[in-house]
């Protein structure tokens, strides 16, 4: 018994492990199997909405080809299967290594797999320093609400929130990859590594790391706000509660009222939106790498809509929309853990 | 091996190591030029790539049998020193030079050519990239190790012209017929892609970078720079920037509001290049499918030459040029643009003149309406649909100049902006009455003349109809006669005069207005590298071109030229000391990094800092 619920937890620590009844399990079961389902609705799905574009798929594949109308022809009969057919091929492996995108001409999650890291060390990095310090300055503003603090903060992450991406990008260009006000530009102006720096040794990881200050750094001020804005919204909320004035009673510091008390339960909102924010981690942020010429997911998806380069496209909401049920899913089986109101 | 652990020692140093350590080192580096595109390659491969970078990629890899002259676009030597019409136009025979070798020292032979004509010839993918140049030849034979005879069905100037990549036989015979379809054609760990151009692919990061670096078994010399690098900036600001700090010494593409941000930059030349490109306002002339079918909706009237003829002059070029392009550019007239200048012809009777459309448009019986709008003489007003490209900034603004412009003579144009790829099946179902899009011409004008012959309308499939080439659905018999006459005409001379016939047919038939030709804008660092060569010389793009010529040319300015003018502008950088700016370049990056580090270091001491204080703050508070 207590092993399948650890193993459906995730939480392999017998003591730390919550008390799990039945029910507990029956909930994760539905929420995986739910999961699953929507998965699949997602894949048949992701196959009719690509073929209800308008267009010429073979009109699109030769555009710019030198071939005349008759070898066009020819390869329109020879690629005309009927739509059952090409969804059966679909269905049997929707990752099948042999599917290539048109506009490369190379197989798919080849290419998905060449994009995908420089847009999780991107936003990985960006999410889990914003909801860190998004976290700790919304601790402290929610805290005492009206204080200076509060008024600093709050005013300084809504106004960094509400900046255009592209511009505030360009800023943090100008003044610090190319230097402006006297400030010398110490970051590069694009790119994940300079060219023939050999980035599997360490000085390549320095480089890259190099590159990724700016990036990251827009990213992380503008999703500051987020984190901020929700945790201290539920801390004030948090504060009005009474077995807070009972932990107050019981005479202990402000501080520890604030840790052991307030903050663990405003946390709630904060990790569902941490969580729900991961899944959107491969999606890429096309703005800031468009800036930053970034090689990120977000560029190749913006490039396979120009073409469109419908096999590609597929691919690529293929693995949006598992990260995002994904994220989901962890996120709703994680508070299992953390909020003992759940299990019941 | 061994290099390969030193140069990691090195770049180790290069990063870790304090600034004032790094300037030794520098003796030995590689001259690097690098090259900043807004656009990457699509691929490596030949057969597969189609966008204008990778074809710059495939022409400094691997040369061709002919190539392009820098100073008018005539054919000019490549691999072949010397090439022969037969006298009755039924073979062509090209003479390789002596002693050609691949860069992994291979011989380079007639064989390769063979090859490479036959892997075209029996390869339907093969033949995607390549097939209006293999459609006219039935053999291509080697006679002797230099010696390639091709026979043809028919004369043909294209001979000439074939911008058929060669490729080593060694290597691509490993490469089945299958497998060309997925194949990338990238460099692995380290080795060079082996080829015959002046640089060699050594690296590849999709999205990122290419890294060439020069061969020096090329035939016209190793090339003066060592590595060769093109990086991909993905908004033109950043690239401009780029080009600012150094990080790019040459950027190609550049928007004008960029472009005219760098002019008069300290070290920083900008040079805004004639280029084959043009865009038009086109007619739909009555659509119809091959046969002669009529398909569409387009108006009636816009098969009527007066009212082409009529907005022609309703439309002020100059404007267009100033106002859309900035300046950059020139009005346009023909459908083959003024950098070749051997075909190009101007004809220049359409000018601006409102007055003169507004008579036209009268005296055919277009009369005024009560509303502002004519009504032509089938009792319909003159109220046309006209497609612009949403996608594209230029064709958006351009499509409000022309609305203004044609309601200045009683015309009213109805603004459809639809994305590029819808516009084109709209196009070729002929629902349109007019359209802004453009067109770049190679340097042979036959694919371009051809899009205006009968044979390119659009035809029917299963039912469907699809678009060929034709967009305006001109169709004349007078000018298809002299499409077939240039296609087979040999002597350059009599041929541009045929294309030049050709030109003005459509232009007095009023076909397309070419609103404008576009530059080519592009701006380099004048302080630390010089050489470079225009195509058409002195007026046209330095690199994008036909042909390597640029890249060939290309060198650092040392102690000694400090002082030259690179190409035709002057640059006010120019006389900068040697040496001097790669190297800061160089050491500015490490040193940035090392400085970025210490700042990351104090941002976190920074945070503890404050945390522990916050923590016996809070800890006094209690003891309130």
């Amino acid at each position: 018994m207590s092993l399948l619920q650890e193993v459906a937890v995730g939480e392999p620590d017998p003591i730390r492990t919550p008390r799990v009844s039945g029910s507990t399990l029956r909930v994760v079961v539905s929420k995986v199997v739910r999961a699953i389902i929507t998965l699949a609705f997602v894949v048949v799905f992701n196959f009719f909405l690509f073929r209800m574009l308008p267009g010429d798929p073979i009109g699109l594949y030769t555009r710019g080809r030198n071939q005349d109308a008759e070898q066009i022809a020819q390869l329109r009969r020879d690629l005309n299967k009927p739509l059952w057919e090409q969804f059966i091929t679909y269905i049997s492996n929707p990752f099948d290594p042999g599917i290539d995108s048109t506009r490369f001409s190379r197989p798919v999650w080849e290419l998905i797999g060449e994009r995908i890291w420089p847009t999780i060390l991107l936003l990985g990095t960006a999410i889990v320093l914003a909801s860190i310090i998004g976290i700790w300055l919304g601790i402290r503003a929610g805290w005492k609400p009206g204080g200076r603090f509060d008024k600093v903060s709050t005013g300084t992450t809504l106004t960094l929130y509400s900046m255009p991406e592209f511009w505030l990008g360009m800023m943090l260009l100008i003044v610090f990859g190319v230097g402006a006000f006297g400030i010398p530009g110490f970051f590069p102006v694009g790119g994940i590594s300079t060219p023939g720096v050999d980035t599997s040794s360490p000085a390549g990881w320095l480089n890259v790391l190099w590159h990724l200050v700016l990036p990251c750094t827009t990213l992380l001020l503008i999703y500051l706000a987020d984190y901020a804005l929700v945790m201290r919204a539920s801390l004030i909320d948090e504060r009005k509660q009474e077995y807070l004035m009972l932990a107050r009673a019981k005479g202990l510091r402000d501080a520890m009222v604030r840790k052991k008390h307030a903050v663990p339960n405003a946390l709630l909102p904060t990790i569902t939106l941490i969580f729900l924010s991961l899944g959107f981690v491969v999606t890429g942020a096309i703005t800031v790498e468009t800036v930053y010429s970034w090689p990120g997911l977000g560029l190749l998806t913006y490039e396979a809509l120009r073409g469109p380069d419908i096999p590609l496209l597929q691919a690529v909401f293929l693995v949006f929309s598992i990260a995002v049920v994904g994220a989901n899913l962890i996120a709703e089986l994680l508070y299992i853990v953390i909020d003992p109101r759940v299990r019941q | 091996m061994i290099r390969r652990m030193i140069a990691a020692v090195a770049a180790a140093t290069v990063a870790l190591a304090p600034a004032a350590a790094i300037s030794p080192a520098q003796a030995a580096d590689p001259v690097v030029f690098t090259v900043g595109m807004l656009n990457d390659i699509d691929s490596l491969n030949p057969f597969t790539g189609i966008l204008a970078e990778s074809y710059e990629m495939f022409q400094l890899q691997y040369a061709t049998l002919l190539s392009s002259s820098a100073t008018d676009f005539t054919p000019a030597p490549g691999l072949a020193e010397s090439w022969e019409e037969s006298a009755d136009g039924s073979t062509w025979t090209y003479t390789l030079r002596p002693d050609l070798v691949w860069s992994d020292g291979t011989p380079l032979t007639a064989n390769d050519v063979v090859y490479t004509f036959n892997r075209i010839l029996d390869g339907r993918y093969e033949q995607r990239n390549y097939g209006s140049y293999v459609r006219n030849i039935t053999s291509v034979e080697a006679t002797d190790d230099r010696t390639v005879v091709m026979t043809v069905a028919a004369p043909s100037p294209i001979m000439e012209r074939l911008a058929v990549y060669i490729l080593p036989e060694h290597v691509w015979s490993g490469v089945d017929a299958k497998a060309v379809k997925s194949f990338a054609n990238e460099p692995e760990a380290g080795q060079t892609l082996v080829g015959s151009g002046p640089f060699l692919v050594t690296e590849r990061r999709s999205g990122q970078f290419i890294r060439m670096v020069a061969n020096d078994t090329y035939f016209n010399g190793r090339p003066a720079v060592d590595e060769l690098v093109f990086r991909v900036y993905n908004n033109p600001d950043a690239l401009g920037q780029a080009l600012i700090k150094g990080e790019v010494d040459f950027a190609s593409g550049l928007t004008a509001d960029v472009f005219s941000t760098l002019e008069g930059k300290e070290g920083i030349t900008t040079y805004a290049g004639g280029y084959s490109g043009f865009n038009e306002l086109a007619f739909n002339m009555g659509a119809a499918l091959t046969d002669g079918t009529p398909i569409g909706d387009g108006n009636p009237h816009m098969q009527d030459q007066q009212v082409r003829l009529a907005i022609s002059h309703a439309i002020d070029r100059q404007q267009l040029v100033d106002r859309i392009l900035d300046g950059y550019g020139t009005p346009g007239s023909t459908v083959i643009p003024p950098v070749y200048p051997t075909l190009h012809v101007d004809p220049g009777t359409q000018s601006y003149d409102p007055a003169l459309a507004n008579q036209i448009l009268d005296d055919a019986g277009y009369a005024m309406g009560p509303d502002g709008v004519r009504v032509g003489p089938d009792g319909e007003p003159m109220r046309y649909r006209l497609f612009v490209r949403s996608d594209s900034d230029t064709s958006v603004r351009s499509g409000e100049f022309f609305k203004n412009y044609m309601a200045a003579v009683g015309i009213e144009a109805e603004i459809k902006p639809v994305d590029e790829n819808a516009l084109f099946e709209i196009i070729g179902r002929g629902e349109f009455d007019m359209f802004e899009w453009g067109w770049v011409v190679e340097p042979d004008p036959d694919y371009q003349l051809s899009t205006f012959t009968c044979g390119k309308r659009s035809y029917e499939d299963g039912g469907e109809i699809y678009a060929d080439l034709s967009d305006s659905f001109f169709c004349d018999e007078e000018y298809d006669r002299l499409y077939s006459a240039q296609a087979v005409e040999t002597d350059q001379t009599a041929r541009a005069a045929l294309v030049q016939q050709m030109q003005t047919i459509i232009y007095d038939q009023v076909a397309y207005v070419v609103t404008y030709y576009y530059d080519n804008l592009e701006a380099f660092r004048s302080d630390r590298f010089t050489g470079f060569v225009g195509q058409p010389e002195g007026t046209g793009s330095l690199l994008f071109q036909y042909g390597t010529h640029s890249y060939e040319a290309v060198e650092p300015i040392s102690a000694d030229d400090g002082g030259t003018d690179p190409t035709s502008s002057p640059s006010p950088g120019a006389t900068t000391a040697a040496e001097e700016p790669a190297e800061t370049a160089q050491s500015s990056s490490s040193t940035g990094l090392i400085i970025g580090l210490i700042v990351a270091a104090l941002v976190i001491i920074g945070l503890v800092v404050l945390l522990v204080r916050m923590r016996s703050k809070s800890a006094a508070d209690t003891k309130e």
